[in-house]
């Protein structure tokens, strides 16, 4: 039926309007985001390398001071092991929903959402109780016999891998289930019919197959941990603090507002490094 | 095949998913190098009876023996049985070589063997050029033959194969039709075939079982299903066929005489010895009858009115109308009786090739 | 097989409790800030000595607590409606539009939510304190507004792909005007989306801690800010009172997001 409107008489309501014309609705978010992020953005650019006084000076210190390079690469070694954690664990757990019958996945949906949408300081603040010297899971485990002193579980690595791995479970969940879920059962079939064990199956088939679903999770969890700020501050300790809490800290404690323009750079820099590498190999059209 | 023992063995397999009964107490032996096919409409237990064979399925009851010893306990993988399925299952990360020695890898054999194995396997579906290629960057027709290659590159004795050509367009079906035929030939190798295009099965098959309802409602040779169909069903489902209602005159062992429902007596075959008045339906093949003017004479015939007339290139298909206005479809490449529609034509055949069923439930056009 | 839970073997067993332990994991903290706020031991105590509700009572007495609710309140709800309103006709734009570098521009208006949100942060911070605007109701709703806007525009493309523009034309060629159209017509059936859009653009304001912390002066805290703060200096059961009325907001939400779902989703 529309094909015929789209016929003679009004051909001209179907004739795409070329030109900047229809890009007019956009503009109002356009003229936001400028001035109220590029320009930010373009006028801390200009702090780094004018703060105090002209030059790369602050990106050579970043690089050069042995406490900064610790600080960028303990941002690395933290978001690395986050994200190796958050794979080992949450691949079996897509795998699981994947095949589960649909009425128990979706409780185990809606414990992940509820754990999503929840206030991320009351999330932290409950791993931060939970986690201290006195606090419930050292007590549980001396309660058992399991250790004599408390363990120091809060303001260090683990403290931080604890808090982190819990809030990017899901991010890595979803898109691993969804692959999962998109394998042919057949070709698992296949598979076997031909002679392949279990443990062969799952090297040679399944795993290649969600190969996609890991990438996309492991490198969001990847870029989102490079840059997060909250629950490090809260959950980390002073000696392995990460860029963000130092670009924090530079800024609003030390006033110094070139090294911590500095090294946001650098943090974006890498940040869409790998953003782009993501974008390459899973595709634009898929990222939205 | 009766002679030597049989390498398949299905005994008495029940399969219920729920309440539904898949498989209905099936039964059926299949000998070393038979080409056997399932055939049956959509849901007939075709595919699940496959699937326990394979393994995939464990049997509600039942058995299935290949020779000679229960396989139920052993796992796929642990069968040496091929399979080539009704979709796509190329492993689509690995280019059509790797699919291929996919089986011989898992089986730990040396690289030399398996590279070998798989150009003997690529050059005898044709595709050796391949060799290179993901399988997305191939037609739905050369993944079937990998698919094919892949099954037999590790010599199973048994290849199963679940509607493989069901995705393809004629043209292509017949190809690979004739391939696996060839292959057959060449290797020997047993094949449980699972269809539901009749033609396919008839072309392929030694053997052919018609499932129905979970059932087999007949096994044996295409000839044997055509010509001596074991119920109304078999005969409505291999081949075109004409239906008439009747009930029994008379019936001597396996002739019997039917009373049509305007009266005319019709003389015709049975299997099974029929009780005097039962309902009957009487089957005749279109191709074996023949159309004459209505004043010729002929041993047995019918009176009729020729309502259109197709033509089909080698042959002519007459559709004509009793006097109690049923539809009779004809078969001839008699060129010479064509007629003008409303002509009154007789229909005549012989009794031989009337068959006589009890008008059972089942039984289905 | 491996896809099969029925035919897996005792490797599933494997699976039941890597996951079982997961979602305790998950629900760990959750359910135990909620049993904590009720606890009466200022020490945070567990299991608690008694139960009471003073730490609820605490946060409706603390002024500063109240007002850093209301803030959060009004800087979420006008975060939504400008969100909606710059958000709406942007994705008609990037949807309808066939301008040159429209992928780009879609990349632009989502790319607040690749940046890091320290970036963000400080950036904004230095350009507020150079005009003045640090700790005012402007400068919250502009920082919010910055990370809310992609969610809205993802929402509201995702929807209005999936109508097709050839209903509003019909509406067009039965007589109506192109706004009558798109009010009656296209508005109503990607409603959805915009809902989407709004929830989420409250939310992402709503739950926004690291924008507010370098927005906020001692005057004006939003309710994360507050929290923020607060959390610094101890680890006071009052928190955990404050997050168990959130995690039972979040609650609500998602029951009247699943009802919605459930009644639009065909
Ligand atoms: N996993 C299953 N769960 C429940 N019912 C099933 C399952 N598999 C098959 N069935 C049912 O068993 C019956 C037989 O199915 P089967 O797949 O064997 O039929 P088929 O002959 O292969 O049909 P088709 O030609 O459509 O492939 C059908 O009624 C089907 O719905
Ligand atoms: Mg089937």
């Amino acid at each position: 039926m529309f094909e015929a409107i789209s016929n003679n008489p009004y051909r001209n309501l179907r004739a795409p309007r070329v030109g900047l014309r229809r890009l007019r609705p956009a503009l109002p978010a356009l003229i936001f985001l400028f001035v109220f992020m590029v320009v930010p953005l373009s006028s801390l650019l200009l702090l780094s390398v004018t703060k105090p006084e002209t030059g790369l000076g602050n990106y050579i210190s970043l690089l050069g001071d042995a406490t900064y390079a610790r600080v960028l690469l303990n941002t690395f070694i933290i978001a690395a092991l986050v994200t190796l954690v958050t794979l080992v664990i949450a691949y079996p757990v897509a795998w699981l929903l994947a095949i589960l019958p649909s009425r128990v996945s979706q409780i185990f949906f809606a414990i992940i959402l509820l754990s999503m949408w929840t206030n991320l300081l009351a999330r932290t603040y409950g791993w931060m109780v939970l986690l201290q010297r006195t606090g419930v899971i050292n007590r549980a485990l001396m309660g058992v016999g399991l250790i004599d002193q408390p363990l120091p579980l809060i303001n260090n690595l683990a403290g931080v891998t604890i808090g982190m791995t819990y809030i990017m479970l899901p991010y890595v969940i979803l898109p691993l289930h969804a692959t999962i879920s998109g394998i042919d059962p057949a070709i698992m079939q296949a598979a076997a019919i031909t002679g392949a064990k279990p443990r062969q199956i799952f090297w040679h088939v399944m795993l290649p197959l969600s190969l996609p679903g890991i990438g996309a999770g492991c490198m969001m969890v990847f870029v989102m941990a490079l840059g997060y700020y909250v629950t490090p501050a809260l959950l980390g300790g002073t000696s392995n603090m990460m860029l963000a809490e130092m670009i924090a800290q530079q800024v609003q404690s030390l006033l110094n507002w070139g090294l911590g323009s500095a090294a946001a750079f650098i943090l974006l820099a890498v940040t869409l490094v790998f953003y782009a590498i993501y974008v390459r190999a899973i595709g634009l059209g898929r990222v939205r | 095949m009766s002679a030597q023992a049989p390498l398949v063995n299905i005994r008495n397999l029940v399969k219920h998913f729920g309440s539904v009964a898949a498989v209905d107490d099936v039964s059926l032996q299949v000998g070393e190098g038979e080409f056997l096919t399932f055939l049956g409409s959509s849901g007939s237990g075709k595919t699940t009876t496959l699937f326990i064979v394979a393994g995939f399925e464990d049997p509600t009851a039942g058995d299935v023996e290949i020779d000679g010893r229960s396989v139920l306990s052993v796992k796929p993988n642990e069968r040496n049985i091929g399979m080539v399925f009704q979709r796509y299952t190329l492993f689509p990360h690995m280019t059509v070589a790797q699919n291929v020695g996919f089986p011989l890898m898992v089986r730990r054999r040396s690289k030399a063997e398996i590279d070998k194995a798989v150009k003997e396997m690529l050059d005898l579906v044709q595709l050796g050029a391949y060799a290179g290629r993901k399988p997305s960057e191939l037609s739905g027709g050369q993944q079937q033959r990998v698919a094919l290659a892949r099954a037999l590159v590790y010599k199973p004795r048994i290849l199963l194969m679940d509607e493989p050509l069901a995705a393809l367009d004629k043209r292509l079906r017949e190809d690979i039709q004739q391939e696996i035929r060839r292959i057959h030939r060449e290797l020997g190798v047993t094949i449980l075939y699972v269809t539901h295009d009749q033609e396919e099965a008839l072309r392929m098959s030694d053997r052919i079982a018609v499932f129905s309802h979970g059932k087999i409602a007949q096994i044996g040779s295409g000839a044997d299903l055509y010509e001596r169909p074991a119920d109304a069903f078999v005969a409505g489902f291999i081949g075109n066929s004409n239906f008439l209602q009747g009930s029994v005159v008379q019936s001597q062992q396996d002739q019997v005489a039917v009373r049509l429902d305007d009266g005319t007596v019709i003389r015709g075959n049975t299997r099974h010895p029929l009780a005097a008045n039962a309902r009957v339906r009487l089957m005749i093949r279109p191709e074996r009858l023949a159309l004459a003017p209505s004043n010729d004479q002929v041993d047995q015939s019918l009176d009729v009115t020729l309502s259109d007339t197709t033509y089909l290139g080698d042959m002519l298909q007459h559709e004509v109308v009793t006097a109690w206005q049923q539809r009779i479809t004809v078969r001839t490449n008699d060129r010479a009786a064509a007629s003008s529609a409303g002509n009154a034509l007789k229909l005549h055949f012989a009794s031989t090739d009337v068959m006589v069923f009890e008008d059972g439930n089942r039984a289905t056009a | 097989m491996l896809l099969n839970l029925n035919r897996m073997g005792p490797g599933r067993y494997v699976l039941y409790g890597i996951g079982v332990l997961t979602a305790l994991f998950l629900l760990l903290p959750v359910a135990f800030i909620a049993a904590l706020s009720f606890g009466s031991s200022q020490w945070l105590q567990f299991p608690p000595p008694g139960w009471t509700l003073k730490w609820y009572a605490a946060i409706f007495n603390d002024p500063r607590w109240v007002e850093s609710i209301w803030t959060s309140v009004k800087v979420a709800f006008t975060v939504m409606v400008l969100s909606i309103a710059l958000g709406l006709p942007a994705a008609f734009a990037l949807v309808r539009g066939k301008f040159p570098g429209r992928t780009l521009l879609h990349a632009f208006f989502i790319s607040p939510m690749i940046v890091p949100v320290i970036i963000l942060a400080i950036a904004l911070y230095v350009f507020v304190l150079k005009f003045g605007l640090n700790g005012t109701f402007i400068a919250f709703v502009a920082a919010h507004l910055i990370v809310a806007l992609p969610f809205s525009v993802i929402c509201i493309v995702n929807s209005l792909e999936g109508f097709d523009e050839s209903t509003e034309k019909a509406a067009i060629v039965c007589g109506a005007t192109k706004a009558e159209a798109i009010f009656r017509v296209t508005l109503p059936a990607i409603r959805l989306g915009i809902f989407s859009a709004a929830l989420f653009s409250f939310l992402a304001s709503w739950d926004e801690v690291v924008l507010g912390i370098f927005m906020a002066s001692p005057t004006l805290q939003t309710l994360p800010v507050r929290m923020w703060t607060t959390l610094r200096q101890d680890l006071t059961p009052v928190i955990a009172s404050v997050s168990t009325l959130l995690i039972a907001l979040t609650i609500v939400i998602m029951i009247i997001t699943a009802f919605l779902r459930r009644r639009y989703a065909r």
